[in-house]
């Protein structure tokens, strides 16, 4: 064969196994942007980070804008198309944007669907969500639960007396917190001793490491329930609502790329791989050891072999 | 508006853990606290500095990082050293904003009562030598009445600025008026947010009112009314000196 024509059938055969490398889902042939928020907490900042990660190994060009803040910043810049995708709780998300209806539950596909019901009028799509939940919990420190004999929520009406409460201002007013206290577990709420500190922050976890106060509210993946060896009160009467995570894109974007199906074909695996202990593992890297998301996201995707591994 | 009188009214709020004679009653404590120990620290550091003149730089600087220092980052800081050491809960939410105030009480105090002493004419003090006085004696039945208007103004600003400031403390979950504020923040429950801070800022101008009629009561024998008479400034101008 001569030159030109092996060089030529050399080019070709490179751009034919070039184009079967990438994986399924949808390849964009024409560059695409999207740009990828998340709400004011390293949680939603890592989940952010790592499907930014995925798409751009699927040929997106990502702009990310992380850490903007709670969801009445993120959810109306979302809505005015500041970005394109951000990480949300279908159980929060739900209750927020159907003002607190009651409608979610904790079977988290039944929540799942209600939610995109609630978000078709708002031009935005929920994608797959991850088996992981970050749920508002109950926790006491180790020997409180040895000592009292606490393993679930109902077990606490009998010793709430004994008890420093810790739990957040909002609590008294709030269904899923003091309203569920109330009603389904029998604490008279306005006798206990209380002390207001914010869920999921490091005072109420500084506060029950301390032994200042004795059952605090954290969130179900906070790194401090193993760094200080917390017991989680099971929630048995099933009262939080599922808090899945999921990505909401605009649809308008989807449009761009053609439809849901084709962003899910992506991010759907990922979120799949993405459960309540891997999540809580990646908050300690991120939240105590302190580093970086693109470091932590990236060290998990090669392990999950979501993205190939090396430089 | 009336929404706000609505709360106000409400027995509601007249009773329980968060009844408002109960925050009113935690938060003139805390901020009272503060200011007792703020003065039994701050008085005596001024008064020396103030009739001796020595020491003067050292003590002011230090006074004043109470100042710079801001206040809720010293609340953050100290709460996490309290919360480790003290296990009941109403010393560990409260303990830090007691003495973040106290931090927060001791600058104007230092430094007027300071300026006040120096600002005494000195014609009078060495006057007061002359006929046999002592230091003590000099410090007791002159510098200090002639310096009062000036100390009472300092004390005065001190407790405007802890009254107010103490409202911080409820972000750790201590007490007082500012537990109003953080509800209504975390409930969206307005009413009780513009309740806290208006019982915050009426307790604040009240207690200037007050202090600022003690303070005309101890102006040095009967200048009330003469001119020049410095009202709540921070520094007055040197008083006319009144001859023996």
């Amino acid at each position: 064969m001569r030159t030109s024509r092996m060089l030529a059938l050399g080019a070709s055969l490179l751009a034919l196994i070039g184009a079967c490398g990438m994986g399924g889902g949808a390849t964009p042939t024409a560059q695409v942007n999207i740009r990828i928020g998340s709400a004011g907490f390293y949680e939603s900042a890592l989940m952010a980070e790592i499907y930014a990660q995925v798409l751009e190994a699927r040929g997106y060009t990502v702009t990310r804008n992380l850490q903007i803040g709670p969801r009445d910043t993120t959810l109306p810049a979302i809505e005015r198309g500041d970005f394109d995708l951000m990480p949300e709780y279908i159980g929060s998300l739900l209750e927020f944007v159907n003002q607190s209806a009651g409608e979610a539950t904790a079977d988290s596909a039944q929540t799942h669907d209600r939610l995109q019901a609630r978000l078709d009028g708002r031009g935005l799509t929920v994608l797959g969500y991850t088996p992981a939940q970050d749920k508002n919990t109950l926790v006491v420190r180790g020997d409180t639960a040895a000592e009292l004999s606490l393993s679930r929520a109902s077990d606490l009406a009998a010793v709430q007396a004994e008890l420093v409460w810790g739990l957040p201002a909002e609590c008294e007013t709030n269904p899923l917190c003091g309203g569920v206290l109330r009603d389904v577990y029998g604490i008279d709420y306005d006798q206990i001793r209380l002390i207001e500190l914010d869920a999921c922050g490091a005072e109420i976890a500084t506060a029950l490491n301390g032994g200042a106060v004795d059952i605090g509210q954290l969130c179900s993946t906070q790194p401090d329930i193993a760094r200080f060896g917390f017991v989680v009160l099971e929630d048995d009467r099933n009262t939080q609502p599922a808090e899945n995570i999921a990505p909401i894109v605009r649809d308008d974007f989807l449009a761009q790329v053609g439809g849901a199906d084709a962003l899910a074909a992506i991010l759907d695996p990922v979120s799949q791989a993405m459960t309540t202990d891997e999540l809580t593992a990646l908050n300690v890297r991120v939240g105590i050891e302190q580093e970086e998301f693109a470091t932590v996201a990236r060290d998990w995707l090669t392990e999950k072999g979501i993205l190939p591994e090396g430089p | 508006m009336s929404e706000l009188i609505g709360w106000l009214l409400d027995p509601a709020n007249w009773s329980g853990r968060d009844a408002i004679p109960v925050r009113l009653a935690e938060h003139v404590l805390l901020s009272g606290g503060a200011l007792a120990i703020g003065l039994a620290l701050a008085l005596p550091l001024a008064l020396y500095i103030g009739h001796t003149g020595r020491g003067a730089f050292v003590a002011i600087n230090l006074a004043n990082l109470g100042r710079a220092v801001p206040s809720y980052a010293l609340l953050v800081i100290l709460f996490g050293v309290f919360a480790t050491s003290a296990r009941d809960p109403l010393v560990f939410t409260n303990g830090p904003t007691l003495l973040a105030m106290v931090a927060l009480a001791v600058p104007p105090i230092v430094t007027n009562a300071y300026t006040g002493l120096r600002d005494v004419d000195r014609d009078v003090v060495e006057a007061a030598r002359g006929v046999g006085m002592g230091g003590w004696q000099v410090l007791r039945r002159v510098e200090l009445p002639l310096a009062m208007p000036v100390i009472m103004a300092g004390l005065r600003i001190a407790t405007v600025q802890v009254i107010a400031t103490a409202a911080l403390g409820a972000i750790i979950g201590g007490g007082g008026l500012g537990r109003y504020i953080i509800q209504g923040i975390a409930r969206f429950d307005n009413p009780r947010l513009v309740a806290g801070a208006l019982m915050i800022a009426l307790l604040a101008i009240g207690a200037d009112l007050l202090l600022g009629w003690l303070q005309r009561r101890l102006a040095v024998g009967s200048r009330a009314g003469e001119p020049g008479e410095p009202h709540g400034l921070p520094i007055s101008l040197p008083t006319e000196s009144r001859r023996a």
